[in-house]
């Protein structure tokens, strides 16, 4: 009993640490890793850093012969948008812009990714439109959502590729 | 903003706290305090959220499904604005109609301006105004696209009257409906730039997208060493093949037309048709490597009635990264007039180098093309078609994400002994 005490005294030193210094160890955790969202029709459960490479970069645009993917991307400055240029696009801001462009202008892709405000509208839209697929705080995935897996792991896990 | 959420927590925090210490048992004080943890971070994520939210507007009426597109200066694209009308009805209530609208037209241009001095005798200085170009796609369903692209170039005889005045000659330059089967296989209809040169199809007539203002020669508009059109079918597709990406292009079309800078735009001046089949690898390992080569068939029948067999066979190597950016190119053209045994083989090759500076904003990049050009002079086909060797080193600044301003120099020399010609160029190109 005095031992569940000192544990309830610690995690209440804690949370009180966690909000006077605006940060908890934990959230820091999982605010740091970005979870691959998709719709729940899309036929697979992982992918190699690779795949989600051809994915982002419109090099693969069809999930199956009746499933096209539609890309969401979060629009410029969200820490979500930055971590998928720097890990999957390898590109600035710039050359990112202008790989679309020149993608759509090469008649490659009809359209380039849908721009998405934020995470909530995310994940409304990965709700509605089959094939959709994009990248959110893994803080905040909604249960109703299917998170894939990058190289085998989830958000959270050692080795997550997109944090 | 961050403080209220604070003191928010605090206080939601401190009432449960306040009351469990005095009756709760330790375990069900437990399960509250990791109730109250992940509310918290649940508050954090979305104060973060609210603070990573761009300085933009966020629409007032609740979601607009812009594209990438839309983020141009162009602004607004009609999927943009459809989407939008959608996403009105969103907010009014009816759930995310996220669906796409057929046809969904978007429009793009691309267009230059230039400065030139040359040392060149016959050739004066001056401003001239590059080509305006329009480039619309739309999407028809959601396998079948059209995509044109429309060119205005300012030419000295393109006007009415004797001599003729300057003006503007309009072309249709690209004109292709899509079927999309899956991305092992589409199938097309219209008129390309032929893709058996990774210039040509890599930049088009977007002289915003090139790092350097001149197109290599052996690829110029108008030339006549490649055909850079191609009227007919194409199909294409990728496949994975163990992670090396192999894509291919296969097309048959009419070829060359009697004057072999065009293509048969309105029909093939003789029964046999140009065929085409491009590969290219873009392997997941050496990620931004593009590796290819394309064999082309075609018979030419020139305005005199002579007719000649065309084989040309090209290969080319892309580093698409700008840390350094590599592009090179070789082409060899084999000509063999029918009913002759003499074959004549023409080369072309171009290497260019560019590297984006680390400093300044990443804005400067400089670039350095070396360029050969080589024909037979009994070649018939390519008569007046002249050789080359020269230089082209230049400097890029992006001025905005859409727009840059280039500098070149160029050191050419036609003929082995002749003098070298001397030029310097001014370019801002932008894309809207």
């Amino acid at each position: 009993m005095k031992q569940l005490s000192h544990r309830l005294q610690y995690a209440a030193v804690l949370l009180i640490a966690c909000l006077v210094v605006g940060r908890c160890p934990a959230a820091a955790q999982s605010a740091s890793d970005v979870a691959i969202v998709a719709h729940p029709d899309v036929p697979i459960d992982n992918l190699s850093l690779a795949d989600l490479r051809k994915i982002f970069m419109g090099d693969r645009q069809f999930w199956s012969s009746n499933l096209r993917i539609t890309l969401l991307i979060r629009a410029p400055v969200a820490r979500e948008r930055n971590v998928v240029l720097k890990t999957i696009y390898q590109m600035t801001e710039a050359q990112f812009r202008q790989y679309w462009i020149s993608k759509v202008f090469r008649a490659e892709a009809a359209s380039g990714p849908k721009i998405v405000y934020s995470n909530d509208m995310a994940t409304e839209l990965i709700g509605g439109i089959p094939g959709s697929i994009a990248f959110v705080d893994a803080a905040q995935v909604p249960p109703n959502v299917k998170v894939l897996k990058a190289n085998g792991l989830l958000p959270g896990e050692k080795g997550y590729p997109l944090r | 903003m961050k403080n209220q959420w604070k003191w928010l927590g605090l206080l939601l925090l401190g009432m449960p706290l306040a009351g469990g210490a005095q009756g709760a048992d330790p375990a069900s004080q437990a399960e509250l305090i990791q109730e109250l943890l992940a509310r918290v971070q649940k508050l954090e994520s979305r104060v973060a959220e609210l603070e990573n939210q761009p300085k933009m507007q966020r629409p007032a009426n609740g979601i607009v499904l812009a594209s990438m597109e839309s983020m141009s200066p162009a602004g607004a694209t009609m999927e943009s604005l459809q989407s939008g009308m959608q996403a009105s009805g969103t907010a009014s209530g009816q759930g995310t109609d996220a669906q796409p609208a057929y046809p969904s037209l978007k429009l793009a241009g691309f267009s230059d301006f230039n400065f030139s001095a040359t040392d060149l005798k016959g050739s004066r200085s001056g401003f001239t105004e590059g080509q305006f170009i329009l480039h619309l796609t739309s999407a028809l369903s959601s396998k079948v696209n059209f995509l044109s692209e429309l060119s205005a170039t300012a030419r000295s005889d393109a006007g009415t009257g004797s001599p003729p005045a300057t003006g503007f000659n309009f072309e249709v330059e690209r004109s292709i409906i899509r079927f999309e089967q899956s991305d092992h296989f589409k199938a097309s209809f219209g008129r390309y730039h032929t893709p058996i040169n990774w210039w040509n199809t890599a930049f088009h007539h977007g002289q915003w997208l090139q790092t350097s203002i001149s197109r290599p020669e052996m690829t110029q508009f108008g030339g006549r060493l490649i055909p850079v059109h191609f009227v007919g079918g194409l199909v294409e597709g990728t496949v994975p093949l163990s992670g090396l990406n192999l894509n291919y292009n296969a097309g048959l079309g009419n070829g060359r037309g009697s004057v072999i800078s065009r293509g048969g735009d309105a029909g093939d001046n003789n029964n046999n048709r140009a065929w085409l089949v491009n590969l290219f690898a873009k392997p997941d390992r050496l990620f931004g490597l593009v590796v290819g080569g394309s064999v082309y068939r075609d018979k030419i029948t020139l305005a005199s009635g002579r007719e000649f067999r065309e084989w040309i066979t090209s290969g080319h190597i892309v580093w698409q990264k700008e840390n350094p950016e590599l592009i090179a190119e070789f082409a060899n053209v084999n000509h063999q007039e029918a009913g002759r045994e003499n074959t004549f083989n023409s080369q072309a090759y171009y290497v260019q180098v560019a590297y984006r500076l680390p400093w300044f904003e990443n804005l400067w990049k400089p670039y350095y093309r070396f360029e050969y050009i080589h024909i037979p002079r009994s070649d018939a086909v390519f008569q007046g078609v002249p050789n080359l060797a020269g230089s082209v080193v230049g400097l890029r600044y992006d001025i905005s994400s859409f727009a840059a301003i280039k500098a070149e120099y160029r050191n050419q020399r036609r003929l082995p002994g002749q003098p070298h010609g001397n030029a310097g160029f001014l370019q801002t190109s932008f894309t809207f």
